[in-house]
């Protein structure tokens, strides 16, 4: 590509302005889509990891799982749901868990839903009931108040924590600590209220009302077992060694011999966060390799364009060759307005793209997401060298053939 | 010099394997500095045979020698470098680029000979354009000349690159007599100044400016003489110098 072809090019794009603003919108569009996809899913993944950063990477959890299914099928999952109960995880375990060397702090959780009222108001509410040492293993942090004792579980006292909303919509503007909610028309002291948390996973942290583990077990469940223990570890490094002593453990604790019927799962988070980052890749990829179609369209429209201009200008090229340009001159010519057109289409195309981004970046945080705005510089890279290979691609068919016309027979064509 | 010598030279048309021979074995030699005529009735192969010379087209037989090279051989980029270097060409339907200034037009050959500073190309331009009269219309577009002024523009085209050889098939086929005229002149005062033309034409009139006249009939060398009652073409122009 030389000044003459440049200049040559540019003219001949000027002297079709809304051809060539129209070629340019289609390969733009194509371009912006692939450029705010892959932001997006930049957003979506700053999204899902913000969900796990309450969690330390040190953090496992023992989980209860119905027998000889996998932690991650639908048959657990579902019949979880649909009233399979697991009850063999038991305080003993939980005993076991926290005297591990390399376990640092461990609880157990129940969860549960139950109607909380104070005074005349009265909301349904998730129900946590967590360890005292729960600052030990995860962050959790309070806008007033305290958290409850060892001394409160233990004794079964009736405390409870309230998320922040929870407080916003039983106290409104009032201050709750020291105040007494009734749960189950049972009543409880409030302690402390939680910082705003967001959502984890789909469960609203900040609609809930968190209870000493034991406190829940026994006086709102009646039940001795738990479904989940939190704890976390020491050492990374040797967390996978952790894992399985963990299992023995509570297999013994639970007479199983076979691992595949565990009632059980221990997992680590660094396991979740790369399954969760991965699944979010993929989808990202997956939209990509969509969209990239809709760059391929572009190309082809690029393409037809150029085998327009070429028979328009049949007779031009023709004058052209006949005076004295070369085949690869005129080859030149037309294959620099099939760049310049996609390196135009791909200007706009990121700022566009940019743009697109941004708006998606504002209404996922206008809907309270933890999201990023980052545009990805390998996603400016894919979206301008794609469409600059597909200008080539699609622009060089039409301008071989502009390149190979017979000049005497061009100029019969005027 | 020997400028153009053509060897049992022969072209036949191939479409989808139907021939169609149209110039039979030509022998003629043509020198630097002549001014020749090249005559005949209508698809008796004049423009055939000027496409052929002017590097547009190739030969199906015999030899093409352009100052003693055998040209018979060349590729495209050969050929195009010919004709950059080497031709001028006025064509019957003076084939200007459309919404493109007068300047532009006769720059255009220069681009493609190498000529990369714009300034000298403007400068040989501006030059070109003074020869044929037209220094008053640079700016014009070229759909807003008239025919005469039009082939005046090819001429100076034909004229910039300051080739060895001028073609000009029918240049007066579209013009009026008095253009038609100027056209004439300008060719005539070229070929004073040691330019050689080539003139293709079917009127024997026009044909009577050059000083040598070739007639060509189905393909063949009819007659190859000098013209004896040489035309001048008189102008009371005051454009042309
Ligand atoms: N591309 C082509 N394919 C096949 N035949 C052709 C082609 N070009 C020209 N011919 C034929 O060659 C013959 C000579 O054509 P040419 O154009 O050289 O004639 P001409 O002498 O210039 O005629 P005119 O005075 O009408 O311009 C004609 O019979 C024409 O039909
Ligand atoms: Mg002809």
């Amino acid at each position: 590509m030389n000044k003459t072809s440049l200049h040559l090019a540019i003219r001949a794009l000027l002297a079709q302005k809304t051809r060539t603003i129209l070629t340019i919108l289609g390969v733009s569009i194509g371009i912006a889509v692939v450029i705010a996809i892959m932001a997006a899913g930049k957003g979506l993944n700053k999204m899902v990891m913000s969900q796990l950063e309450v969690y330390s990477p040190n953090t496992m959890t023992v989980e209860v799982k119905i027998p000889s299914t996998k932690k991650t099928s639908n048959e657990n999952a579902m019949g979880q749901a649909t009233g399979i109960t697991i009850t063999t995880l038991k305080e003993r375990d939980l005993e076991d868990v926290q005297k591990h060397p390399n376990i640092d702090a461990a609880y157990g959780m129940v969860m549960g839903q139950a109607i909380v009222k104070y005074q005349n108001e009265s909301k349904t509410s998730l129900l946590m009931g967590e360890g005292y040492n729960l600052q030990e293993v995860e962050k959790f942090e309070l806008a007033s108040g305290r958290l409850f004792t060892k001394d409160e579980e233990d004794s079964l006292a009736q405390v409870a924590v309230l998320g922040y909303t929870m407080k916003d919509l039983l106290f409104g503007e009032d201050d709750p600590v020291g105040k007494t909610i009734y749960i189950k028309g049972k009543p409880f002291r409030v302690v402390g209220v939680a910082v705003k948390r967001g959502a984890v996973f789909g469960m609203d942290m900040d609609k809930m009302v968190v209870l000493p583990t034991k406190t829940m077990q026994k006086r709102i469940l009646g039940i001795d077992y738990m479904q989940q223990i939190v704890a976390k570890a020491r050492n990374r490094d040797e967390i996978k060694q952790t894992v399985s002593e963990l299992e023995e453990i509570i297999r013994e604790n639970h007479d199983i011999t076979d691992p595949n019927k565990d009632d059980f799962a221990v997992n680590t988070m660094e396991e979740a966060a790369n399954m969760l980052s991965n699944v979010v890749d993929g989808l990202t990829f997956l939209l990509v390799a969509l969209v990239c179609v809709s760059l391929l369209v572009g190309g082809v429209g690029i393409m037809n364009i150029m085998y327009v201009s070429v028979t328009e200008r049949t007779f031009e090229i023709g004058l052209r060759k006949a005076i004295g340009a070369k085949n690869r001159d005129v080859l030149w010519q037309f294959l620099t307005e099939a760049v310049l057109l996609t390196l135009f289409g791909g200007f706009f195309g990121i700022i566009l793209g940019a743009i697109l981004a941004l708006i998606i970046y504002l209404v996922a945080v206008s809907y309270n997401f933890v999201w990023v705005y980052a545009v990805p510089f390998s996603s400016i890279i894919l979206a301008v060298g794609f469409s600059a290979v597909i200008g080539l691609i699609f622009g060089i068919y039409p301008a071989k053939k502009a390149a190979n016309l017979n000049p005497i027979e061009a100029l019969r064509k005027e | 010099m020997t400028l153009i010598e053509a060897k049992d030279l022969c072209k036949e048309y191939v479409n989808e394997e139907v021939k169609t021979p149209v110039l039979h074995d030509l022998n003629f030699k043509i020198e630097e500095g002549e001014f020749v005529a090249i005559m005949g009735p209508s698809g008796s192969g004049k423009s055939t045979l000027m496409h052929i010379l002017s590097f547009l087209d190739k030969i199906s037989c015999g030899k093409y020698l352009f100052k003693g090279k055998d040209v018979s051989e060349f590729n495209d980029d050969q050929l195009a470098q010919m004709r950059s270097k080497e031709v001028g060409f006025i064509f019957q339907a003076f084939n200007l680029l459309p919404r493109t200034t007068v300047l532009e037009n006769v720059m255009l050959p220069l681009l493609y000979d190498g000529v990369s500073n714009n300034n000298i190309r403007i400068y040989k331009a501006k030059q070109a354009l003074i020869n044929v009269g037209l220094d008053h219309r640079l700016n014009y577009f070229t759909n807003q000349l008239s025919g005469g002024e039009k082939q005046r523009v090819a001429i100076a085209r034909a004229l910039v690159n300051d080739p060895s050889v001028i073609f000009a098939d029918e240049p007066t086929g579209n013009l009026d007599s008095k253009s038609g005229l100027q056209v004439m002149k300008i060719l005539q005062s070229l070929n004073e100044e040691g330019k050689t033309i080539i003139l293709v034409t079917h009127e024997r009139y026009t044909a009577e400016h050059a000083k040598r006249i070739l007639r060509i009939k189905d393909g063949v060398i009819e007659s190859d003489e000098k013209v004896v009652n040489r035309q001048f073409a008189q102008t009371s122009n005051e454009l042309i110098k």
